[in-house]
């Protein structure tokens, strides 16, 4: 069953809370804080709401971020993304990182190049209609 | 204005499989091959004399384009063999055909003459049907 709307709304704003700030070392007494509920029970409703617990929720967060980053087209280190996306060590970030998206870091910028570089062969219209690409 | 076609899809049962029939049979040449992300592959083919014309080999995949069902849709109108994809210039029909039947082409039906010129008609390794013409005039 799912928490009432005054209860959402709460979890809605811790949510925001790791949006805004996913960046920063966050303990869960920082991010239950935001929704006023003791960290238990906010562990609990929050999972319960968003299928995930706030730390899947905030690790995902960061690893999009990364993901975001080493697709772009200048060469940041992947040292340089780790910190910047709120991890304290490489070792965990790559980890995770492998963990989530199946390559390394480094291996996942190599294949999104690559696809990116055989996109540019194909007509706009047809990754569109293919859904490699939204309009 | 529109000027000129410069592609046009063919939905094959299988592109590995397509490729080497248009490669090693109908004589095309690949002209663009890549992986666009895990499982879009873009394939298209071109003749010698018309590079700037590609033929997208294109499989009828569920989860992109089409549903389920769309993709089972048009797989079974390969298979019954009811999809026509075009029509093929030659200035040899009787010749290309000896060769191309000696290749394991099939045939629908033989050189004839038409109005228009001598035409035969073959099938690809999906199921598409073509004419192969060669227009009056041509030798």
């Amino acid at each position: 069953m799912l928490p009432d709307v005054e209860t959402l709304e709460r979890l809605a704003r811790a949510r925001d809370f790791i949006d805004h700030c996913y960046d920063h070392p966050l303990s869960l007494d920082q991010i239950s804080e935001k929704a006023c509920f003791s960290r238990y029970h906010f562990l609990r409703l929050f999972r319960q709401a968003f299928n995930k617990t706030p730390h899947q929720y905030l690790i995902e967060r960061r690893i999009e971020k990364a993901k975001e980053l080493l697709r772009a087209e200048d060469d940041v280190r992947v040292t340089d993304v780790c910190f910047e996306v709120g991890f304290q060590s490489l070792g965990s970030f790559s980890s995770l990182f492998h963990k989530c998206v199946g390559h390394a870091p480094i291996t996942y910028r190599e294949k999104a190049r690559e696809t990116e570089a055989s996109k540019r062969q194909v007509p706009g219209c047809f990754l569109v209609m293919y859904k490699l690409e939204s309009v | 204005m529109i000027q000129r076609m410069s592609h046009a899809t063919i939905f094959v049962t299988n592109q590995n499989d397509a490729l080497e029939f248009y490669r090693d049979k109908l004589g095309f040449r690949v002209h663009t091959d890549a992986m666009v992300g895990p499982d879009f592959r873009w394939l298209t083919m071109c003749t010698n004399d018309q590079p700037d014309f590609e033929i997208i080999l294109m499989e009828p995949k569920p989860g992109m384009l089409m549903d389920e069902e769309t993709s089972k849709t048009v797989r079974a109108l390969l298979d019954k063999g009811v999809l026509g994809a075009g029509v093929f210039n030659t200035n040899d029909c009787r010749g290309t055909y000896e060769e191309m039947k000696a290749k394991g082409v099939q045939f629908v039906s033989e050189p004839a003459e038409r109005p228009y010129g001598i035409e035969a008609v073959f099938r690809d390794n999906s199921g598409n049907w073509f004419s192969l013409t060669q227009p009056t005039g041509e030798s």
